[in-house]
């Protein structure tokens, strides 16, 4: 038997999921190890093991690919537990990373807090004062030589940094370096020779991109996580091995793709936050069976909801990320996320006399009054149990038994105060909740000019599946995919087993329209040829490697937006050229609305990138045996009450054992269906449907006769041919 | 006064007896009830009733609405004062004109939109009327912009043939015509020499638009093509909310969103109020003095913010405010703006940018004909750069006064001055690196810095706090954009500038040379003579904001030899003389010129700031031992290790020096003798107000009498009165003449030399009654009894 893993870990939970070589699929789940990242997975790949029906051994020496993502730089970031990190820059620029644009203050903050200064401060430094060293030598933007690098002062600066301040990392940015790196090559030689255990990289490495804030934070981080990071990787890849894994450890990145990890230790900032986008990767290769063009994919959990768009067929590319504030510029698959999950807090606005959900949130501790931890102020998770949408004895598959009563009189304490019953109060909780959800979702939508009725939502992470027949109807989607059922708890860990080797090469260099032939055509080449040389480092090569051209593109001075633009392969001539600014211009208008563009306005391209992927081979799942119509249904439980708040009824509900739903089987709401992790909801109205691949479909008009409870009026379906491409 | 000006000419065939704040001589301050053509038919039914969930579901959206009009300009515009630096401001309005939600940015422009549409409703709805798909263009700031260079747009939303809301935004526009590249024609004496004035116009008619309208604006401008690109943002950014609330009345039904938009404001005026009871009544004032009404002139000028509070309601007036005078003026809808920026602050921190139930509780009193509010022709372009921040830091002085009297934990919001009024700007044009024309606008004051607090340092480049989105640029953006290379940007020190028992966060400075290009022509620049940025409550005053250009200097040979020089100090050449406000500078390839925007207000006497704090900075590099020395009389070694002992007997020496060294009092009192059990309040930072047998009066903490409710307690005060230049090394200029018609109060008190207040003042002129507490019955202003509305 053959194995292909993906582990995501590193956050509460180390997730594992794998595919047989028959195209099966298994699941498991183990508590992450705090300091020992490595035992965690083990744990994991023990539970992965009994699943799959063999020992860890004979699993891992059976594993032909294993995929890794983790948020240990992550949590080294947001804990402040990483390398004591020293900066080189250039002089006079030492403070850039201080003074942080003036955003140090702002940047990713709640609209809210934005009006009160008094609630906002800046983030701890990552690399302080006292460990910046400012350097003679500077390039222009044009990446000429001014002043020549002061080699005896970086020397100096070393040793001082390395001997009397006890760095463990380096940290070399220098101005205008994505012109002409030679400064920063340079001074790399001189920390190899001076400190060679001490951990090194420079920004036209990490972050070649313009704007040396944005690129000293994205070098200053990649050093700040990289010694624990590397050892996370070795530590893990080093068990691996001696427990019989014959194939190198590939480590999840933002890109989407995965990276050996010998080359992933080279930039680790390309891997920090690759959770997320393990769940869009999982989502993505569902969708290209399930033949979804527009996905919403989104993670709720207990305190935070992300979103990752896929368009027509390709994930979002990203440019830039916030983390504590900290912004830095590098393109990853975007995903976007606010403070809204399970645990988020209903309190009073006193003025209004309404009720505000969030952004507070009690967490995982001390969580939802109804975990009895401590917590006092109502959750979305205890308006949930209040309404019989999670039963008080069914959370977590029994083992996390939920105080309805103490959920009650939080609930209701609240309703009080502003003349509402405990039920009427939960469903606004829900409500809000939903729509601060739907919110986002609208905001990452339709800025980029996007209608979310064009796309099908993919729900996932603890409270997602639970709460998206109500978001989903709020944006007016096609549909909701639970993806693989009882696998949307470790979709992520799925996302990355399928995930390929992907390299991103870009170059920042800015052309004027009309664009000059051979400039470009240069460039294009030398970036292919590096991007090349590394896959053939990996191992692949020729017709294994596809090749992508991109150009970032702008209206002339448009800093802060750019459109990703293909460009066509091969020798490009002026006219291919004109037409690339064509597309632009369309794009442009497409977005934005006719008109929008100033045709008088020139087109810039700012940046040239090529995405190299090299598809790995894996199985095709297997489709499952259907559902046996008539020996009916195995996993009805029975019925409850549930309050339902987009009817505002409370309505006896069909309760179901997910994991006992087959193919082809159909639910018709108003239903729960309940999972070892999670809990779907189908509203009224609502269909689910278990597909041949396990994965939950939730159809949001579609009541159907054919259904296990009971039966509801034909209606047409709207989005029916969604759900055919099987 | 020392002017050579003389004051602004009126134009005579529009003066007479009948001048009215019609947007027309007088700016436009609209009435309690609009007279609009019955053709136009509004939209006023509302729900009787909302519950609370579809209440927040549709506050919620209303906000996030628009929020996309602002993401969508940000996005789309190109001039980097729009979409980096965040000059700007988006609103939705009630059918009759009331703003409901402003986003985060520029703030005081956020009220202007009001005005601006309420103008468009009275004047507009008869000829050429007001209709579905309109969009409105105004640059009139006797209407209802701040100058001519923020244009604004509104746009009436339509349901069913009824006016149902607007939505309007406000982008600074590159250049908008007049004589001056950038459009701010800092040398005018009218509104002649001004660029032109656009009262609202329909630039778009039913949803199309209209070509001649476009060009008619965009034909004024040197930079016809980036205005183009930012005026179809400032365009795509109405469309997009507008279409978001017709999908909201569909959904939701007009009525009910109707009366979440009422309810909203209702419940923003409650919580504005409910603020307000925490205050005791009482006037407050702040006094900020600008110079230089035009390049050239030597005069002095006030301008004063006054605010009472008496009940449930605030009274705003610029009583003791100078006449208006050559370029430095702002209109009625520029002073108002920047006076609700503070207010907003520090009493509506809460509201998420709903700032129409604020607007409800203040009246304004301006008077007329003065440089914060001015009538016609007085030229208005100007206002950018000197006065909108000038009276946002002058209101932000008299709101954080009075803020700081009013029961914890409200005390601690209030917020020192963050005085921009030198702005740190440049603005600039010449032939760039890539041989094309080009002007600029750079703004120093983006890194920002956050003034002191009651209850806390403020906060180191922390932005600007009254435009909430503010962002500096890169400096890799801006040399790829300008021909400069900029030899440095960097963090202040903490040092006298802003100290305090809380300081100041620090401000940067940034130093260029040319680059690729042979000289490039300054047009705005600001180099104080004196700093204009008062302490709050014994708290230093802000360090002086500069500019400053070296000629002929060895900057090239420095480069060469292979080091950036770190200062204009370092390198040798002739630094050239710079006033507040000079005319146009050529600069050329031999030139340095560096601007620094200083550090802000600090709060409290710095003598009380705690070791602790000093420790900390000296530590992390803020601060030095000498710098620790002067400003706070702190004793430490080099490695930053502070002297208990020999710093508390440095304190104490200080404390006494400053009373042999003052005048003495005007009003000499003994000790203050309260009555039993009745509590103190504090009124400033040592400063309290306490009930005696004899009234209520105010005291030192450490039991010395200031005298009576209803007096000065500055007359009660040692005064010392000191060159401004004498504060500290920085607040040092060319200007000498200037720097000599002002000084530095300190107002200690007499029994223990705390410093209770501070005051940067033009010799002669009187201490400023800042501070006049009205808590005894009768004490209120009848003028102010008698409008009072109740609540």
């Amino acid at each position: 038997m053959g194995y292909y893993l993906g582990v995501d870990g590193g956050g509460t939970f180390t997730d594992c999921a794998a595919m047989d070589d028959k195209g099966r699929l298994y699941f498991a789940k183990a508590t992450t190890t705090k300091d020992d990242f490595a035992a965690g997975m083990f744990d994991a790949l023990s539970a992965l093991a009994d699943e799959c029906g063999t020992s860890v051994p004979d699993l891992i020496a059976e594993t032909e690919r294993f995929n890794l993502g983790t948020t240990v730089g992550t949590n080294l970031l947001v804990e402040r537990r990483g390398a004591r990190t020293g900066l080189l820059t250039t002089a006079g620029h030492g403070d850039a990373i201080l003074i942080m644009r003036g955003t140090g203050r702002t940047a990713g903050l709640e609209l809210d807090l934005l009006f009160h200064p008094q609630a906002t401060q800046k983030p701890l430094p990552l690399v302080p004062r006292a460990l910046i060293r400012e350097i003679d030598e500077r390039t222009d933007c044009a990446g000429n030589e001014v002043v020549p690098l002061d080699e005896a002062a970086v020397e100096a600066a070393v040793r001082s940094l390395v001997e009397d301040a006890r760095v463990t990392a380096l940290a070399i940015a220098f101005l205008w370096s994505f012109k002409n790196p030679a400064h920063e090559l340079r001074a790399l030689e001189i920390v190899r020779r001076v400190a060679p255990a001490v951990y090194v990289c420079c920004s036209h490495q990490v972050a070649p991109r313009l704007g040396e804030y944005e690129r000293t934070v994205a070098t200053v981080i990649n050093s700040y996580v990289a010694p624990a990071s590397a050892a996370c990787f070795q530590q893990s890849a080093d068990r691996l091995r001696r427990s019989g894994l014959k194939h190198p450890l590939l480590i999840m990145q933002t890109s989407g793709g995965v990276l050996p990890a010998d080359k992933a230790i080279e930039i680790p900032l390309t891997s920090l936050g690759s959770g997320p986008v393990g769940g869009l990767m999982g989502s993505l290769s569902l969708a290209r069976a399930l033949g979804h063009k527009n996905i919403i994919a989104t993670d709720m959990g207990g305190t935070s909801f992300e979103v990752g768009l896929i368009i027509n067929g390709e994930p979002l590319v990203g440019e830039e990320k916030i983390i504590d504030r900290y912004r830095y510029r590098l393109s990853q698959l975007e995903t976007t996320s606010i403070a809204c999950g399970g645990g988020s807090i209903a309190r009073i606005d006193p003025y209004s006399r309404s009720i505000r959900v969030g952004p507070e949130s009690a967490g995982a501790e001390p969580g939802p009054v109804c975990y009895r931890r401590g917590g006092t102020e109502p959750t979305v998770t205890d308006a949930d149990v209040v309404l019989g949408l999670l039963s008080a004895d069914g959370f977590l598959g029994g083992r996390m038994p939920l105080d309805r009563e103490a959920a009650l009189r939080a609930v209701a304490g609240l309703g009080e105060q502003v003349g509402l019953g405990p039920t009427e109060t939960a469903a606004g909780i829900l409500r809000i909740n939903n729509l601060r959800a739907a919110e986002l979702i609208r905001q990452q939508t339709v800025v980029r000019g996007y209608d979310p009725r064009d796309f099908v939502v993919y729900a996932y992470g603890g409270a997602g599946p639970l709460h998206a027949f109500a978001f989903a109807q709020e944006l007016g989607v096609k549909g909701v995919v639970i993806p693989l059922g009882n696998g949307a708890s470790t979709l992520s860990a799925y996302g990355c087993s399928t995930s390929d080797l992907v390299l991103n090469v870009e170059r920042e260099r800015l052309f004027f329209a009309p664009f000059p032939a051979d400039e470009v055509n240069s460039l294009m080449v030398e970036l292919e040829n590096q991007a090349l040389d590394s896959m053939r480092d990996m191992g692949k090569s020729g017709h294994e490697v596809e090749i992508e051209r991109f150009g970032l593109m702008r209206y002339g001075g448009q800093w802060l937006h750019s459109l990703l633009v293909h460009v066509p392969p091969g020798e490009l001539t002026a006219e291919d050229l004109t037409a690339v600014v064509d597309d632009f211009r369309a794009m442009y208008d497409a977005l934005y609305g006719h008109g929008a563009g100033v045709v008088s306005q020139g087109v810039e391209m700012v940046t040239a990138r090529i995405r190299v992927v090299a598809r790995l081979q894996r199985p095709t799942q297997a489709a499952q045996e259907p559902f046996n119509e008539a020996a009916g249904t195995k996993g009805r439980l029975g019925t409850r009450e549930i309050f339902w708040p987009d009817r505002m009824e409370r309505l006896e509900s069909d309760v179901f054992d997910g994991r006992e739903i087959g193919p082809g089987e159909r639910i018709a709401g108003p239903a729960v269906v309940e999972l070892p992790y999670t809990s779907v909801a189908v509203g009224v109205d609502q269909m689910l449907e278990c597909d041949l691949f396990g994965n939950f479909l939730l159809r949001l008009d579609q009541p159907a006769g054919r259904a296990a409870g009971c039966a509801a009026a034909q209606r047409p379906a709207a989005g029916a041919l969604l759900w055919a491409a099987t | 006064m020392g002017s050579n000006m003389t004051a602004s000419p009126q134009q005579p065939d529009m003066m007479g007896a009948d001048v009215v704040w019609d947007g027309m001589v007088r700016g436009y301050a609209p009435p309690e009830v609009l007279s609009i053509s019955p053709r136009l038919r509004l939209h006023t039914a509302e729900e009787p009733e909302v519950d609370p969930i579809s209440y927040e579901v549709i506050r919620n959206s209303l906000q996030n609405i628009n929020l996309e009009n602002g993401h969508t300009i940000q996005k789309l515009s190109i001039s980097p004062i729009t979409m980096i630096n965040r000059d700007f401001q988006c609103a939705i309005l009630t059918e009759s004109g009331d703003v409901m939600f402003m986003g985060p940015y520029l703030m005081y422009l956020a009220n202007t939109l009001g005005l601006m549409t309420k103008w468009v409703l009275e004047n507009r709805s008869e000829s050429p009327g007001i209709e579905d798909g309109d969009v409105f263009l105004c640059s009139d700031p006797y209407v209802g912009s701040s100058h001519q260079q923020d244009t604004e747009l509104t746009s009436p939303v339509f349901w069913e043939g009824e006016l149902f809301c607007w939505v309007a935004n406000s982008v600074h526009y590159s250049d908008v015509g007049g004589p001056a590249p950038g459009s701010f024609c800092l040398a005018s004496r009218t509104i002649w020499e001004d660029p032109p004035l656009f009262p609202p116009m329909k630039l778009v008619e039913r949803g199309g638009l209209r070509a001649d309208m476009e060009q008619l604006y965009l034909r004024q401008s040197r930079v016809p093509a980036t205005v183009a690109m930012d005026l179809h943002a400032a365009l795509a950014g109405l469309t997009v909310s507008r279409q978001r609330i017709l999908k909201l009345l569909e959904r939701y039904g007009s009525k009910t969103v109707k009366a979440v938009m009422k309810r909203t404001l209702d419940a923003g005026e409650r919580a504005f109020v409910d603020k307000l009871r925490m205050i005791p009544d009482g006037r407050w004032s702040e006094r900020i003095y600008t110079e230089a009404a035009v390049p050239g002139d030597t005069g002095i000028y006030i301008s004063q913010v006054n605010i009472t509070k008496n009940g449930d309601y605030l009274y705003v007036d610029n009583e003791g405010t100078s006449p208006q005078i050559g370029a430095i003026n702002n209109t009625y809808a520029g002073f108002v703006g920047a006076v609700l920026a503070p207010l907003t602050l520090m009493l509506a921190y809460d509201l998420g940018g709903v700032c129409g139930g604020v607007s409800r509780r203040v009246k304004f009193r301006p008077t007329p004909g003065t440089i914060t509010c001015a009538d016609y022709p007085a030229p208005i372009s100007g206002a950018g750069v000197c006065n909108m921040p000038m009276v946002v830091a002058t209101a932000t002085g008299a709101t954080a006064k009075m803020v700081a009297c009013a029961a914890p934990p409200l005390r601690d919001k209030a917020l020192g001055i963050a005085d921009v009024h030198a702005y740190g700007g440049w603005i600039f044009n010449g032939i760039n690196q890539y041989g094309k024309f080009f002007m600029a606008m750079h703004s120093g004051m983006a890194p920002g810095a956050i003034p002191a607090s009651p209850g806390r340092d403020g906060i180191d480049t922390g932005g600007q706090d009254w435009v909430p989105g503010m962002e500096a640029s890169n400096v890799e953006e801006n040399e790829l954009s300008w021909p400069v290379l900029t030899l440095f940007r960097r963090e202040n020190r903490a040092d006298e500038a802003g100290a305090g028992r809380y300081r100041s966060g620090v401000g940067a400075e940034e130093a260029w040379i040319l680059h690729g290009t042979d000289s490039l022509d300054t047009q705005v620049y600001n180099n104080e003579s004196f700093t204009k940025c008062q302490g709050l409550l014994g708290g230093n005053p802000g360090g002086r904001a500069f500019f400053r250009v070296k000629r002929d200097t060895d900057v090239a040979a420095r480069l060469a030899a292979g080091r950036v020089p770190q200062s204009v100090d370092e390198v040798s050449g002739e630094e050239i003389p710079l006033f507040w406000k000079g005319g146009p500078i050529e600069l050329d390839r031999m030139s340095v010129w560096t601007l620094n925007l200083p550090n802000f207000a600090g709060y409290g006497d710095p003598l009380d700031r705690d070791l602790e704090l000093v420790t900390r900075d000296l530590l992390e590099g803020m601060t030095t031992a000498e710098d620790a020395f002067r400003a706070y009389g702190v004793v430490a070694d080099g490695d930053g290790v502070v002297d208990a002992r020999k710093t508390q007997m440095e304190r104490e020496k200080r404390r006494r020096q400053r009373l042999e060294d003052g005048l003495p009092p005007r009003e000499v009192r003994g000790l203050i003798r309260p009555l039993e059990g009745s509590e103190h309040r504090a009124v400033g930072d040592r400063l309290e107000a306490v009930r005696t047998p004899r009234g209520i009066r105010y005291a030192c903490t450490c039991g010395q009498d200031l005298g009576p409710e209803g007096a000065d307690f500055k007359d009660s005060c040692v005064v010392r009165e000191t060159p401004v230049d004498a504060i500290g090394p920085g607040y040092s200029s060319f200007a000498e003449e200037m720097m000599r018609k002002m000084c530095f109060r300190e107002f200690f008190c007499p029994r223990c030399g705390a410093r209770l207040a501070t005051e940067v003042a033009r010799l002669g002129d009187d201490y400023l009654w800042d501070i006049d507490l009205r808590l005894s019955q009768g004490r209120q202003d009848p003028r102010e009894r008698d409008s009072g509305e109740e609540t």
